[in-house]
C-alpha cells in the first residue's frame, strides 16, 4: 500500500497555500490521517500535495468574541489539552472518540471537519454547535454555517481550490448542558451511530438541539426542545436522570426514524441503528439537561 | 513543536530533502515525497525496529514518536517531517540497558512473535509519559491503537500497568538516543546515506582527509584484552615500528596503499560461518612508539554496512615477556550493527587475541600468518560460541548452587 507519485510543495504563507491549490488536481495535506489512507489505498491520486504545516497564522487556538478559533494545522490532542478549549465542552468530550491518541497526535479538527467523513465526531459536533468555517479563497474569504457546509459523505462546500482556514466554535454560556455519546464496534472505529446533544436552561425556558452521526451521509442535526418539554411535562423540572430518560424514550424513537436514513451495512441494519441512535438520544439529552440546571445554578457551562 | 520550513515545489519524479532528527542523530534525505515515514526509517536509514503492517493506519506495527507523541509512521510522508524530533523502538533503550517498558514486556511474556511490540512499546511509553496517572482499568482502551495476533492482550496490559503503577512520577526518557551514523539497508535507496560517508581528500596530500571524526555517544563494541606475549619488548618495538608488518599480523587486514602522513588505505576481510563481511577503507596512526600505538580507522561493509573505531595498543615488559593491551571502540552502523551486540564483542575480542599471537610470531621473526587464509573464519566462531557456552554453563551452575539450601 504505497501512495501513487505526487508533487509535493510546502507553502509559507495563506497566500502561497491558494497560488499552488489553484492548479489542477491539488489536494490540501495537513495531519493526513484520513487522507494518506485514501492514497495508501490508491482511491484518490492527487497530482500535487500542498502540505499546508508550514503556514504560521493556521496553527494558532485562540479566543475572543464568544468563538473559539482553531486553525487548520492546530492538532486534535493539542485541543483536547489546550486551556482554551475549556470553553467548548463539547470538544473536550467528543475528542476521546476521534480515532485514537497515536491518530489525534497528528489529525486536525478541521481537517476531520473538511474531509467530512459521515461517521465523524467533530462533524457533528460543528453542527451541534452551529460552528463557523472560515474558508479562504482567491477570491476572498467565506464565512459558512455549519447547516450549509455539509452537503454529502465527504462533500462540503468548500471548493477545489479553497482552504479552511479556520472552524469558529461558540463558547458555552452559563444554563448550557452537553451530551456526546457512541456506539462502535471497536474502540477509535468508525461509529455505528453517534449523537451530539446541547441543551440550554434560562429562566424557565428549555431548548435542546441534537446532531447524529453515522446514521446518514452527513450530521443531521434536529431541534428536539419540544421533545425534552413533553418529557420534562411528564416527569417534572428535576426528575432523576433514568426517569427522564425514560419519557424521553418515548420519544425517541419519532426522533430517529427521522434522522436515520442510513441503508445500513453488514454492521448494522437501519433499523438496528435507529435503536442504537434512539438509546444514545435518551441517555444524553437526559445527561444534558441535568448538566444545564446545574450550570444554570452555578453560572457556569458543562 | 517548531514548524516545518517552506519548501518549493517539487515535481513527482524530483526528489525533496528533508532533515529531522532521529533518535537523537540529525539525518537528511532526499526522497521521493511519497515514501512514508516508516518506509524512511527502515529502508533509508536501516532502524528496522519499526514494523510495516497494514500500510493505513489500522495495526498500530509503525508507532514512533513525533516531538514527543505517538504517531503513525504509515500515516506520515518522511517530507513532512522537516524540522522535527523522531524516536523510534531503537531510541528507547539499549541491549544491555533495557528501558523498564522493554524490561516489563519481557518478563511478562507480553510478546509472542514479537511483531506487534515496538509499536505496543511505542504507544505504552507515550501514554504513560502523558497520563502517569492512567487507571488500570482504563489500559486496554488507551492502548487500542495498536493490535496483536498471539498474546491476547492480557500480558501486555500487565506489563504496562506494572510499569504504570512503578513510575507514577514519571517513566525514564528514551535511553539511546545520541549522535550516530545512520545508515540504509540497501545501497540502492534512493538518496540513502552511505554508512560512513569518506571524508572529502584534503588538498596536497596523498588523497587521505584531515582526520577521522568518530561518533558520539557510547560504541557498539568496547573491547579492552590483554594478552602476554613471549617475544620480548624490543622484538614488540620492532613489529610496532613496522606498519606493513604489523597490517599483516591483523587477521583479515590487507595494507593496499599508502597514503603518506601516516594515512593507509586497506581492507579487511571478515568471515563468520555464512556471515561475510568485507571491508574498504583508511587508518590513520596517530601515535606510534616503540611501545604505544594510537590509530583509528574507518570502513565500508559492501553490504551496506560500516564501521569505525578507536584503537590503542599499549605494550608493557612483564615477567615472561610483553603484556600487550588492546583497548578499542567500535562504532558499527548498517547491517552489522543488528548483529548482535555480545557476540560482535565476542568476535572483535577474539581477533585480538588472534591478533596479539601473529604479532608474537612476528617478533619472533616468524611469519605472521594471519592473512594467509580466510581470517577469524570459523575458528573465531567456534572460540567466540564456545566462550558463550562456557559462560553460560557456569551461570547454571552458580544458578544451581544457589538454590541448593
Amino acid at each position: 500500500m504505497k501512495a501513487a507519485p505526487f508533487a509535493y510543495v510546502r507553502p509559507g504563507s495563506t497566500q502561497d497555500a491558494l497560488a499552488e491549490l489553484g492548479r489542477d488536481g491539488a489536494k490540501v495535506l495537513a495531519g493526513g490521517q484520513s487522507l494518506v489512507p485514501v492514497l495508501a489505498m490508491r482511491l484518490g491520486r492527487p497530482s500535487t500535495l500542498v502540505d499546508i504545516n508550514a503556514v504560521p497564522e493556521l496553527s494558532r487556538i485562540s479566543r475572543d468574541h464568544g468563538t473559539l478559533r482553531i486553525g487548520a494545522t492546530v492538532r486534535q490532542r493539542q485541543v483536547q489539552y489546550d486551556a482554551a478549549t475549556a470553553a467548548v465542552p463539547l470538544l473536550r468530550m467528543a475528542l476521546p472518540w476521534v480515532g485514537h491518541r497515536e491518530i489525534r497526535s497528528r489529525g486536525t479538527v478541521c481537517g476531520s471537519i473538511a474531509h467530512a467523513d459521515p461517521s465523524a465526531e467533530l462533524p457533528a459536533v460543528a453542527s451541534c454547535l452551529d460552528a463557523t468555517m472560515v474558508v479562504a479563497g482567491a477570491e476572498g474569504v467565506r464565512e459558512i454555517a455549519a447547516g450549509e457546509f455539509f452537503t454529502g459523505a465527504m462533500t462540503t462546500v468548500i471548493g477545489a481550490e479553497e482552504l479552511l482556514t479556520e472552524v469558529r466554535f461558540p463558547i458555552a454560556a452559563p444554563g448550557e448542558g452537553h451530551g456526546f455519546g457512541e456506539f462502535a464496534r471497536r474502540h477509535g472505529d468508525f461509529a455505528l451511530a453517534g449523537v451530539v446533544v446541547r441543551v440550554r436552561t434560562r429562566d424557565e425556558r428549555v431548548d435542546a438541539r441534537v446532531s447524529c452521526f453515522g446514521v446518514s451521509d452527513h450530521p443531521v442535526s434536529r431541534d428536539i426542545s419540544g421533545e425534552l418539554q413533553a418529557a420534562l411535562a411528564a416527569v417534572g423540572p428535576t426528575p432523576a436522570e433514568p426517569d427522564l430518560r425514560r419519557a424521553l424514550a418515548e420519544h425517541a424513537e419519532r426522533i430517529t426514524s427521522d434522522v436515520v436514513d442510513t441503508g445500513g451495512d453488514a454492521h448494522a441494519s437501519t433499523a438496528y441503528r435507529r435503536r442504537l441512535t434512539a438509546g444514545l438520544l435518551a441517555r444524553e439529552v437526559a445527561r444534558a439537561y441535568l448538566k444545564s440546571l446545574r450550570s444554570a445554578e452555578e453560572g457556569t457551562s458543562r | 513543536m517548531s514548524l516545518p520550513n517552506a519548501y518549493a515545489r517539487a515535481e513527482a519524479d524530483e526528489l525533496v530533502e528533508v532533515t529531522m532528527t532521529v533518535n537523537g542523530s540529525e539525518t537528511t534525505m532526499s526522497l521521493p515525497s511519497r515514501v512514508t515515514l516508516s518506509d524512511a526509517l527502515r529502508d533509508h536509514l536501516g532502524l528496522t525496529g519499526t514494523h510495516v503492517g497494514c500500510e493505513h493506519g489500522i495495526c498500530g506495527m509503525c508507532t514512533i514518536l513525533v516531538d514527543g507523541e505517538a504517531a503513525r509512521a504509515c500515516l506520515l510522508f518522511a517530507v513532512q517531517l522537516d524540522g522535527a524530533e523522531v524516536t523510534t523502538v531503537e531510541g528507547l533503550g539499549r541491549q544491555d540497558d533495557l528501558h523498564p517498558l522493554q524490561e516489563a514486556f519481557g518478563r511478562h511474556h507480553a510478546l509472542q512473535c514479537g511483531f506487534c511490540t515496538p509499536g505496543f512499546l511505542m504507544s505504552a511509553y507515550d501514554l504513560l509519559r502523558h497520563e502517569p496517572d492512567v487507571r488500570t482499568e482504563d489500559l486496554p482502551d488507551e492502548l487500542s491503537g495498536v493490535l496483536c495476533r498471539c498474546t491476547g492482550y492480557r500480558n501486555i496490559v500487565d506489563a504496562v500497568a506494572d510499569v504504570a503503577h512503578a513510575h507514577r512520577d514519571g517513566l525514564p526518557g528514551p535511553a539511546n538516543c545520541a549522535q550516530r551514523t545512520l545508515v540504509g539497508r540497501t545501497p540502492a535507496g534512493a538518496g540513502a546515506a552511505s554508512a560512513v560517508e569518506e571524508p572529502e581528500p584534503m588538498a596536497g596530500t596523498g588523497g587521505h582527509p584531515e582526520e577521522i571524526v568518530l561518533p558520539g555517544g557510547e560504541p557498539t563494541i568496547s573491547v579492552d584484552v590483554t594478552t602476554q606475549l613471549e617475544s620480548g619488548p624490543d622484538d614488540v618495538a620492532r613489529v610496532f615500528g613496522d606498519i606493513r608488518l604489523l597490517a599483516r599480523c591483523l587477521p583479515g587486514a590487507e595494507l593496499t596503499d599508502e597514503l603518506g602522513n601516516d594515512w593507509y588505505r586497506g581492507r579487511a576481510r571478515i568471515a563468520l560461518g555464512p556471515v561475510r563481511l568485507s571491508f574498504a577503507g583508511m587508518a590513520h596512526i596517530l601515535e606510534q612508539t616503540d611501545d604505544r600505538i594510537v590509530m583509528r580507522g574507518q570502513g565500508q561493509d559492501t553490504g551496506g554496512g560500516g564501521a569505525q573505531a578507536d584503537i590503542v595498543m599499549t605494550a608493557t615488559p612483564s615477567a615472561s615477556g610483553v603484556s600487550l593491551q588492546a583497548e578499542a571502540k567500535v562504532f558499527l552502523t548498517g547491517r552489522i550493527a543488528g548483529f548482535g551486540r555480545s557476540l560482535a564483542g565476542d568476535v572483535s575480542r577474539r581477533m585480538f587475541e588472534e591478533f596479539a599471537r601473529s604479532l608474537d610470531r612476528a617478533a619472533a621473526g616468524a611469519e605472521p600468518d594471519a592473512h594467509s587464509r580466510p581470517p577469524g573464519a570459523v575458528s573465531i566462531l567456534v572460540g567466540a560460541l564456545s566462550d558463550r557456552f562456557r559462560q553460560r554453563l557456569a551461570r547454571l551452575r552458580r544458578g544451581r548452587g544457589r538454590r541448593t539450601p
